[in-house]
Parts: C-alpha cells; sequence; structure tokens
C-alpha cells in the first residue's frame, strides 16, 4: 500500500525543505525554460541556448526561496506541535501565517500583516481541500445500513447516543 | 488421554535411557561417542541441525509493494533538504568569515554590521542554492537508473554522481564536462567505497542500513 507516511518531526523539516525545493527547482526551471525560450534571437539553437542558461541561473533561486519558505513553515509546524500537544489543521493555518509574516520581516510591519493574511489564507485553502478528500474518500468504506425485516424490531430511533 | 499418557511415559523413558549412563559410574569414555549433532552454538536444547535454520536477521513480515530499504525516491526529499541546509550553514559561516574580513577597517557600527548580515545571507543562499541543486539531480538521476535497471545498487550511486557532475559543468564545455564528470565519479566513488567498507574488508556484513 503506497501511503504517503511522513517522518517524525525533527526529520520532517529536512524532508519538507527538499520537497519544497524540489518543487521549486523544477517549476520554476519549467517557466524560465520557456521564458528564456521566447526571449531569445530567432535560431533554434539561440533559443535553447538562452533557456538552458535562463534555468541554470533561476531555478536554483527560485527552488531556494521555496525552500526556506518550506523549511519555516514546516519548523514553526513541529513547533506548535510540540508546544499544543496535538495535530490539527489550525497548526498548519497558523504556521503558514507566521512564515509569511516573518519573510516579510524587512518590509515593515503593514507589509507582514498582508503577507501573514496570504500564507494563512493559502494553508486554510490547502488544509480545507485535503479535509474534503478525506472525507470523500472516506465515504467510499463506509458501511451500508443494515436491513431489517420487520420494521417493528427496529429500535427506536432516538436512544441518545449523541451523533 | 490414554494416548496422552502412554507418549508421556513414551518421552520419560526416552529420555531415561538417554541419561541411562547418568547412573554412578559413567566416565567420559562413555560420553565422547555422543555425538554432538543436537548441540548447536545456538542453544544446546536444539534437536534440529542449525545449517537447515535461515538465520535472516531482520524478520520483519513487509506488506505487497514494499521492500526492504528505502528506494530512492523516499530518500531524495530527505537528501536534497539536507543538502540545502548544510550549504546554507556552511554559506552563513562562510560569509561571516568573508563580511568580517572585508570589513575589518570599520569601526563596529550599524553599516558594518548591515554589510555583514548582507554577506552571511548572501553566502548562505548561494551555497544552500548550488549544494541543493546537485543533490536535486543526483536524486533524479539515481531514481532514473533504478526505475530503469529495476535494480538498485552502487552502480545507481556512481553513475548518477558522474552524470550530475557532467551536467552541472555542462557550462564549460566540453572540457568542463569531462571535469565535473571526473570530480562526480571520485565523489560517488568515494561514498559507494565508504558505504561497503565492512563488506569489501571483511567476509560478515548483513544488510547495513544505507542512506543513499
Amino acid at each position: 500500500m503506497e501511503e504517503y507516511i511522513r517522518e517524525p518531526c525533527p526529520w520532517r523539516i529536512v524532508d519538507d525543505c527538499g520537497g519544497a525545493f524540489t518543487m521549486g527547482a523544477i517549476g520554476g526551471g519549467v517557466f524560465q525554460a520557456v521564458k528564456g525560450f521566447r526571449n531569445a534571437p530567432a535560431g533554434i539553437g539561440y533559443r535553447l541556448r538562452s533557456g538552458a542558461n535562463a534555468v541554470r541561473v533561476r531555478a536554483p533561486q527560485i527552488g531556494g526561496s521555496f525552500a526556506v519558505w518550506g523549511g519555516l513553515f514546516s519548523t514553526i509546524d513541529c513547533g506548535l506541535v510540540r508546544i499544543r500537544g496535538k495535530e490539527d489543521p489550525w497548526n498548519s493555518i497558523t504556521s503558514g501565517a507566521m512564515t509569511g509574516a516573518i519573510l516579510a520581516a524587512r518590509s515593515g510591519p503593514l507589509v507582514m500583516v498582508g503577507s501573514a493574511m496570504m500564507g494563512g489564507i493559502l494553508l486554510a485553502l490547502i488544509e480545507g481541500v485535503g479535509i474534503l478528500l478525506t472525507r470523500y474518500t472516506a465515504q467510499q468504506f463506509q458501511n451500508a445500513a443494515p436491513f431489517a425485516e420487520d420494521p417493528s424490531q427496529l429500535p427506536p430511533k432516538d436512544r441518545g447516543l449523541g451523533l | 488421554m490414554d494416548n496422552n499418557s502412554q507418549g508421556s511415559g513414551g518421552v520419560k523413558s526416552g529420555l531415561g535411557s538417554l541419561f541411562g549412563g547418568g547412573s554412578p559410574g559413567y566416565s567420559n569414555n562413555d560420553l565422547a561417542g555422543v555425538s554432538l549433532t543436537g548441540m548447536s552454538p545456538l542453544s544446546p536444547y536444539l534437536n534440529v541441525d542449525p545449517r537447515y535454520l535461515a538465520q535472516d536477521t531482520d524478520e520483519f513480515i513487509l506488506p505487497t509493494g514494499a521492500n526492504k530499504t528505502r528506494g530512492r525516491f523516499e530518500l531524495a526529499f530527505f537528501t536534497i533538504g539536507g543538502s540545502c541546509m548544510t550549504g546554507a550553514t556552511f554559506g552563513a559561516f562562510n560569509g561571516l568569515r568573508m563580511g568580517i574580513k572585508e570589513t575589518r577597517d570599520m569601526a563596529w557600527s550599524k553599516p558594518r554590521n548591515v554589510q555583514i548580515i548582507n554577506m552571511v545571507t548572501r553566502q548562505g543562499a548561494s551555497w544552500a542554492n548550488t549544494l541543493g541543486s546537485v543533490a536535486l539531480l543526483y536524486s533524479a538521476f539515481g531514481v532514473v537508473f533504478e526505475k530503469a535497471r529495476g535494480a538498485e545498487d552502487d552502480l545507481n550511486t556512481v553513475a548518477a554522481g558522474t552524470l550530475t557532475g557532467m551536467l552541472f559543468k555542462s557550462a564549460g564545455g566540453l572540457k568542463g564536462v569531462a571535469r565535473g564528470g571526473l570530480v562526480g565519479l571520485a565523489l560517488s566513488s568515494a561514498y559507494a567505497l565508504y558505504n561497503n567498507w565492512d563488506h569489501i574488508t571483511n567476509s560478515s556484513s548483513s544488510a547495513s542500513s544505507r542512506l543513499y
């Protein structure tokens, strides 16, 4: 069964840093290749070389900034898990907001607040999609309601069991 | 019940015959003829020849589709992240050293601190990006080789390292490619050698835990 199993918390930071770097480098690489290809003189040789140069220069930088974002996010997340003692979506949302704030720290308080809101909303969307996906896939595994031959044999409807 | 009692009686009599020589008066000569196939280094009570026991040190039950050691793809993120962080630390220290050296003639003031901090962050970012991209290329080639060959061993490591070196220095023309390839070959061979050192210099080595 191939399920995505996360590492325990200290090593999760390194894993997330690496994952973010990979995403940034490959995504940024594709973008920069297309951009370099287009902003080049005519001729396939020039275009390919320009694309390769753009990837070589810019892709590690984009990957690096993604890695900083991912590593900082994961560090704050693990810290919150440690402090609060539980794992839930609120940790991720708060971590996203704090990461956005810290990374904009050099630009002043107003930009920090804006960046924090962006990070928090982005993480809230991601977590929301994750929760919806979990609920949807869990529905498939629900047991069918048992059939009763005689309706009068059914137990009374409200048993005060909660739920 | 009757069978059981008879069985136990049989065992007792058997044991009695084994230790029948335990009556007073037995000497080492009598015992010398007792064969030791039942006695094994594992346990004197084993009456099975231990050569028939498969001594596998990892007695794990694996679910379908899982393999014993982690594949390259699962280790890739850890490798890349670790290289990034190592590069960042090294670059930060390097930047600190360079910053202090270059601003030696300035007094301790805010501009000097800002200069040093700028050097630290620039060098840290630069080294982190370099090491991270090297690790990314190495992991990508390793995964490609693993999937293509269907097997996992040190040849993948060495080949991936060589190709990474070649690609990394591909901007320097053919000479750069050759030099980068040689450096990659040397480093990855050293790493593979380090991993298998016990296996090469010694005979016994179980499946050591290897992080690629």
